[in-house]
């Protein structure tokens, strides 16, 4: 079932969405990672949210701010919090489907449940980015903006990551190589982490089922 | 059973004698597993590295972005801090000096 193709009006513009499954129902709000992470992730969280509409489960891909298709600079991170509560909900009950670093952008909106894949606290992603500039042959302090792997990053915004925790969640799944505390953990490598981007559809079929369950608890 | 340093984000100090060789085969399978994973490498492939194995500069997987990406891994996996100015490439430049670096920080 291939996805609508959608937008949303947020007090800061206009954002491209994708929308997968039924038009009633509970709605999940998908939050991709941030930056390159993003790119690694989008082919599995695009199979991952088809393969739920499949199974009658409506859910929505928006782009934040400064991501994706988007054509507006980067946002701060409460701008990416006050889009996604703007994604339209028509009266449905909805539910933050956070990866990876996504669990730190949909924190403004009033969801019924989260849902997080290996979240990632913003001091990671920070690191991970100075690693990255420093891999990149740099050295000394930062110019304002950086350019990071092709994107362009304010200080503030690396310096407000610095302080972003994961909002709390109902449910965390990991991978059994993350030492991190989980509701349950699950054996498969990290597609955020690899150089080439990749799909894992195993792993789909297991965070799918995960995703339903827990859906079907929250609802009952 | 695994060494009790391993498991979490904080790891104890003190210990690492007495769970060294226990502890170093630890810290072995996670950098190989590491590799095998940000780099997409085969487990095979992976399975044969020895401490000689050369590393960056011999691997074309192992460009300056992937770097990033397996030292940022191993930090998570082991629960330790690697600085940026303890970042050279000497570490880098065999499988065993790699581990050696990765067991100095988590082990002792």
């Amino acid at each position: 079932m291939a996805p609508r193709i959608d937008h949303y009006d947020w007090t800061g513009g206009r954002e491209a969405m994708l929308r997968f499954g039924p038009d009633t129902g509970p709605l999940l709000v998908a939050a991709l990672p941030l930056f390159e992470e993003a790119n690694r992730t989008r082919t599995f969280a695009v199979t991952l949210l088809r393969v739920l509409a499949t199974r009658g489960i409506a859910s929505v891909l928006p782009d934040v701010p400064g991501q994706g298709e988007s054509a507006a600079p980067l946002a701060t991170l409460p701008d990416m919090a006050e889009a996604l509560a703007a994604v339209p909900t028509d009266g449905r009950p909805t539910y933050a489907l956070g990866l990876r670093s996504g669990a730190l952008l949909d924190t403004a909106a009033a969801r019924r449940g989260r849902w997080h894949f290996a979240p990632q606290t913003g001091e990671r992603l920070a690191r991970m980015l100075r690693r990255t500039w420093h891999a990149a042959g740099n050295s000394g302090p930062q110019p304002d903006p950086v350019e990071i792997a092709g994107n362009v990053i304010p200080q503030a915004f690396l310096a407000s990551l610095g302080a972003a925790l994961p909002i709390a969640a109902d449910r965390i799944v990991r991978l059994t190589s993350d030492p991190e505390d989980a509701d349950r953990k699950v054996d498969a490598a990290p597609l955020w982490r690899r150089s080439e981007p990749g799909n894992d559809p195993a792993l789909v079929e297991i965070l799918a089922d995960d995703i339903a369950d827990w859906l079907a608890r929250c609802e009952a | 059973m695994q060494p009790q340093p391993l498991t979490g984000v904080d790891p104890q100090p003190v210990r690492a004698a007495a769970l060294l060789p226990e502890g170093y085969d630890t810290v072995e399978t996670t950098v190989r597993a590491v590799l095998r994973d940000v780099l997409g490498l085969s487990a095979d492939r992976v399975a044969g590295f020895t401490a000689t194995t050369p590393l960056f500069g011999a691997l074309p997987e192992l460009d300056s972005m992937a770097v990033a990406g397996v030292l940022t891994e191993i930090e998570d996996r082991l629960g330790i801090l690697i600085e940026d100015d303890e970042v050279d490439g000497e570490m880098l430049e065999t499988f065993g000096a790699l581990v050696e670096f990765a067991a100095n920080k988590a082990l002792v």
